[in-house]
């Protein structure tokens, strides 16, 4: 039995490993595969007026003139001191600056799951209760509006409103963390979570009500209809207790996805998060931002993976049972 | 080219642009300044922090602008870009134009109190032509043989030839004088210039803080600290103007300016030096024909491109935007559009079926790019031209525009108040840009060498037309137009003065109520 | 289709839509559309609509009808490509992960982890610097990013399905793997792909939108709702026409094709019908 665990924990951690030395690899290329250099990205087109000497100077101080290989284990190799790399244009190190944004985007997607399943489970649980009725028509309606408004659009629209109408803009003043200033950090984070849990309770909503359809077909809840146990307790114990497997998959998805693609909201309300560090480091061609970034998305993303296998064995009996 | 536009942010701003007028033109947007902010702070909307803070690399639109703020230049430009003393008090040039004797100004301190004198000035120049250095503005230095530095407050360069637009050339924040104690790893982190305001508190990607220099040589500013807020997207910009968080912002796109008006913010336009041109590749294929070339120049209504790329703000343009030596765009070879001449020239070159020519366009670089791409094409293609429109990330633009590798370019061009810097190095068979301007001549070699000698202001204003209609006739680029910057201040912002450099010099003068 | 149209009014309503906007489609492939949808006539530019030009026209004098019509066809055929691709690979990945388990299970999760913890932006601009840029490239490049997710998808049913007893049943008769997976297990997460499917198709043409913004998408001049609505974006206050007709388009075909999803799933799930 020990050893059986221990080769399941070695398994998942070397499986955790080598995607995260995947991610390394695939970074690594794909960036270099973009045209340009942290040369170009700085000095723009003025970069054609270089003397090859300038060139060659400005190669060797960005650390360019390195073969691929070099570059990639010096990189690598640092990553194990935990030097994380070295931003110039932020002037600091790439760890300072991901102990900074990191969580802020966690906080934000906490919050917009939070408020996701806030709204998608009830309404999703409710829409399937009656199929082809008013409630499912609304909650069809609510998703759909999830679903086709743009998130950029439903943004702007209520920064500007909020902004021009009431003067309400805490993300006009500088962004607060937490720990800075609590209640304005709060404030802050109102309208981005609102904007990506409202795009986010759409799926959410139709896998709940598609999950409830098919767990109620199920003979189990027939039988324990049959048996006469109470609606309520069916529906919350029985049913959604069953439905459950879909949303949590569907839940940890969205959250992982929020981790690195909440750019767009992080723009609009001037959010420093970690999606914001990776954008920056892409256009300013600072490699070791982007890799180390995107490397400890992948962690993130991992760590979540793995939460959620986790809650499949403790909430699904059939997962359980084997 | 002006750069820092992020492509992101225009998914962002995607559509967006609508809602913000929309409800800003309902009007009840409290006053401004209303959140504590006042004092003696005044809030700057920037969509990006600089890249770099050492102003010897610094090329980037917020970069310039912060590091102006922080470091003094020998020379710098009034408000009409006219050359005025810096921390050189005086300078003369002697009779051949081969030695120009700078006298500099007494008692200026840097940010960390040691005195400026005439060892920093040599330093720092002989530094800026070192090639490992790799200073971005080495070319501007290029006439200069040896400086010396006789005496604590003087400094004389030695010139190759005469070089009437040194002067100028010297006012530009990648010419700033740094301590000839301080080293660049050391100004990246903590910079340490002569200018108005020193650095305050900075963190990256949301903030950076300027701190008024009691010690600044010049009229001190008026506010006791400049706060640039990175707010990324434009029209979040707007809006936070519009709730009084943000005091002054630059915009670039007219539609987002004209959001922005109302509710006590207040938007000043001002004519750009940048100009919008589809520069042509004499050197590629069949553009190495000037017929081919004449009949793009004859095949195209600039003022069409104008009204339909950038919804007519703005002013066609000929090659020289400087105030003081601004071309005439009437007179260039069809000034207005000239389908029988277009073909003409075509059946000269012997290509009265047509040519094709593939032009890269940058995408997220600047608002009308593609706009403008869309309508050259259309506008050619009537005169049996095929502009083939190849549409890049700007990133890969930047790659192809630097190594010369395309027919045609469409592109907005950085001008320079100084014509020789402005096209010297674009146009001349030596300048470190020829390759890519792709074309030059040796009438234009003679007539830049004679700008540069003559120091007659009338004199150089004939030489310069000669320039211009020399690049016009042989259709060397189509120059299109220019358009405009707009300042928006909040309410009880005073005294600020936008330039056509799109300078932010005149934050030292301005107060904020 | 037509037990969908008598069972679920909803999918009746998908249906319609789709069938409109199929039409509009059609004719700018047969060339029937009134004007030509990249022909510039300065003149009439930003004329509102009228019984001449329906839409109105844009800055350059085009007739937004005619450019909705041809962008309609663009990002349906961009869409339609990534989505098909993305289902195929990442179901056969999901089910291949879900059932089989051990090494198959840990090499695809592993190129999923690697896929899905990627910047789609860093994707996309890397996949279009690396290919040749036309819709095909732009459909490839939204395809990899959903292929992961319908992996994910289908991955966390399969394990659950492979438990129960009908399924192990079919094991102990001595059915083929491959048997097991398609007779007994992918009828049973039909529902969950089609929903998925659905759901992508409207994500992928907001994609192709946000594509054709940073110059990744459909090249210029040639329409596409995406970028249409982005060229559109700042003229609202000018002529709001530009941008409120091939946003209305883009809405109604993310509507259309979620509302046909939802009626499909309706209408094919055996046990969804017996519930009625």
């Amino acid at each position: 039995m020990r050893s059986f665990v221990r080769s399941r924990v070695v398994r998942r951690v070397a499986g955790t490993l080598g995607t995260l030395f995947g991610v390394a690899v695939f970074v690594f290329v794909m960036l270099r595969a973009i045209p340009g250099n942290q040369i170009t990205a700085n000095l723009g087109t003025e970069a054609a007026a270089l003397t090859p000497a300038q060139q060659l100077a400005l190669e060797r101080y960005y650390g360019l003139d390195q073969p691929l290989v070099t570059q990639f284990f010096s990189w690598l190799g640092n990553l194990f001191t935990g030097n994380f790399g070295w931003s110039a244009r932020a002037q600091q190190s790439v760890l300072d600056l991901t102990l900074r944004s990191l969580p802020v985007t966690f906080e934000l997607a906490v919050f917009s799951i939070v408020l996701a399943l806030l709204i998608g489970v009830p309404l999703g649980m409710l829409a399937a209760s009656r199929t082809n009725s008013a409630r499912d028509a609304a909650g069809q309606a609510v998703s759909l509006a999830g679903l086709s408004i743009p998130a950029f659009l439903l943004a702007t629209t209520l920064l500007s409103v909020f902004a021009a109408s009431f003067g309400f803009n805490p993300n006009g003043q500088g962004f607060a963390t937490f720990l800075d200033d609590p209640l304005l950090n709060l404030q802050q984070m109102v309208l981005p979570s609102l904007v990506l849990g409202f795009g986010i309770a759409a799926p959410i909503l139709r896998t709940t009500r598609a999950a409830v359809l098919e767990v109620r077909a199920d003979d189990f809840v027939r039988t324990a209809r049959a048996k006469g146990v109470p609606e309520r307790r069916l529906q919350v114990r029985h049913v959604l207790g069953n439905a459950l497997v879909p949303i949590v998959t569907m839940t940890g998805l969205q959250f992982g996805y929020l981790l690195g693609g909440a750019v767009v909201v992080e723009q609009i309300f001037s959010v420093p998060g970690i999606g914001r560090q990776v954008l920056l480091g892409i256009q300013q061609k600072e490699y070791a931002v982007v890799q180390s970034t995107v490397l400890v998305i992948a962690l993130a993303f991992v760590l979540v993976n793995l939460l959620t296998d986790t809650l499949y064995r403790i909430i699904d009996p059939r997962v359980r049972a084997s | 080219m002006p750069r820092g536009v992020l492509p992101a942010v225009g998914i962002a701003a995607a559509l967006s642009l609508a809602l913000t007028s929309c409800s800003s033109s309902s009007g009840s947007a409290p006053g401004a300044a209303a959140s504590g902010q006042g004092g003696g702070t005044l809030v700057v909307g920037v969509t990006s922090d600089p890249d770099t803070l050492f102003p010897w690399k610094a090329t980037q639109f917020q970069a310039v602008n912060v590091l102006q703020n922080l470091y003094g230049t020998l020379t710098e430009f009034d408000k009409d870009l006219n050359v005025v003393p810096g921390l050189a008090e005086s300078w003369e040039t002697s009779e051949d134009g081969k030695k120009v004797t700078f006298k500099l100004r007494q008692g200026v301190t840097y940010a960390d109190g040691s005195a400026f004198d005439s060892a920093d000035v040599k330093s720092s120049l002989d530094k800026l032509m070192d090639e490992k250095t790799a200073a971005v503005a080495r070319a501007s230095l290029s006439s200069v043989k040896e400086v010396q530095a006789p005496d604590p407050n003087t400094v004389v360069l030695e010139l190759t030839g005469p070089d009437a637009a040194l002067p100028a050339n010297l006012a530009s924040v990648n010419l700033a004088i740094l301590s000839s104690d301080d080293t660049e790893e050391e100004l990246n982190a903590k910079p340490n210039g002569t200018g108005p305001f020193t650095l305050g508190n900075r963190v990256a990607n949301q903030s950076i803080s300027l701190v008024r220099n009691d010690k600044y040589w010049h009229d001190k500013p008026k506010v006791a600290s400049i706060e640039f807020r990175v707010i990324p997207d434009e029209s979040s910009i707007v809006s936070a103007m519009q709730s009084g968080n943000v005091q002054l912002a630059v915009f670039n796109d007219p539609l987002v300016a004209q959001t922005a008006q109302g509710g006590g913010v207040e938007v000043a336009k001002t004519p750009q030096l940048n100009y919008h041109v589809l520069q042509l590749n004499a050197q590629h294929g069949d553009l190495k024909d000037v017929n081919v070339r004449l009949a793009i120049q004859c095949a195209i209504d600039r003022k069409q491109v104008l009204d339909t790329a950038a919804l007519g703000e703005g002013e066609v343009v000929g090659p020289i935007t400087s105030p003081a030596y601004k071309s005439d765009p009437a007179k260039r070879p069809c000034p207005t559009r000239d389908l029988a001449k277009a073909a003409d020239y075509l059946a000269k070159a012997g290509k009265s079926s047509g040519v094709t020519v593939k032009a890269i366009v940058s995408q997220g670089e600047y608002a009308t790019s593609v706009n403008e791409a869309q309508n050259l094409k259309a506008q050619l293609a009537e005169a049996k031209i095929n502009l083939d429109l190849e549409v890049l990330e700007s990133g890969a633009f930047v790659d192809r525009w630097v190594a010369a590798d395309f027919d045609a370019a469409v592109a907005l061009n950085g001008g320079r108040p100084e014509p020789d810097g402005s096209y010297g190095r674009y146009f001349t068979s030596t300048g470190n840009l020829n390759k890519v301007a792709g074309y030059s001549s040796p009438e234009l070699d003679k007539l830049f060498a004679e700008g540069k000698a003559a120091t007659d202001q009338a004199a150089r204003k004939a030489v310069y037309d000669q320039v211009a209609a020399e690049l016009e006739n042989n259709a060397a680029w189509i120059w299109l137009f220019s358009g405009y910057t707009y300042t928006a201040t909040a309410a009880g912002v005073q005294g600020f003065v936008p330039m056509a450099n799109g300078s932010l010099q005149f934050l030292r003068t301005t107060s904020v109520a | 289709m037509t037990a969908l149209l008598r069972r679920s009014p909803a999918g009746a309503a998908g249906v319609v839509i789709l069938v409109v906007l199929a039409v509009l489609a059609a004719l700018s492939y047969l060339g029937l559309l009134p004007y030509d949808p990249i022909a510039q006539q300065p003149p009439s530019r930003f004329l509102a609509p009228s019984g001449a030009h329906l839409f109105g026209t844009d800055q350059f004098g085009r007739d937004v009808f005619s450019r909705v019509a041809a962008g309609v066809g663009n990002s349906a055929l961009i869409a339609v490509v990534a989505v098909a691709f993305a289902t195929v690979v990442g179901t056969l990945g999901g089910l291949v992960s879900g059932f089989y388990r051990g090494i198959a299970d840990g090499a695809i999760g592993g190129v999923t982890n690697v896929l899905f913890a990627f910047p789609p932006l860093l994707l996309a601009l890397s996949l279009a610097s690396v290919l040749e840029r036309d819709w095909f490239t732009v459909a490839v490049a939204i395809a990899v990013v959903y292929v992961p997710i319908f992996i994910r998808v289908t991955r966390g049913p399969v394990l659950s399905l492979r438990e129960i007893e009908y399924v192990r049943a079919a094991v102990s008769t001595g059915q083929s793997r491959w048997q097991i997976m398609l007779r007994h297990v992918l009828p049973n997460i039909t529902s969950i792909i089609v929903i998925q499917v659905a759901l992508s198709l409207s994500w992928a043409v907001l994609t192709e939108a946000s594509l054709s913004f940073l110059g990744l998408g459909t090249p210029p001049p040639a329409p596409s709702l995406g970028s249409m609505i982005f060229e559109a974006r700042s003229l609202v206050f000018v002529a709001p026409w530009t941008l409120i007709a091939p946003g209305a388009v883009v809405v109604l075909l993310v509507v259309g094709l979620n509302l046909l999803g939802d009626g499909l799933r309706d209408t094919l799930d055996p046990r969804n019908r017996g519930n009625r």
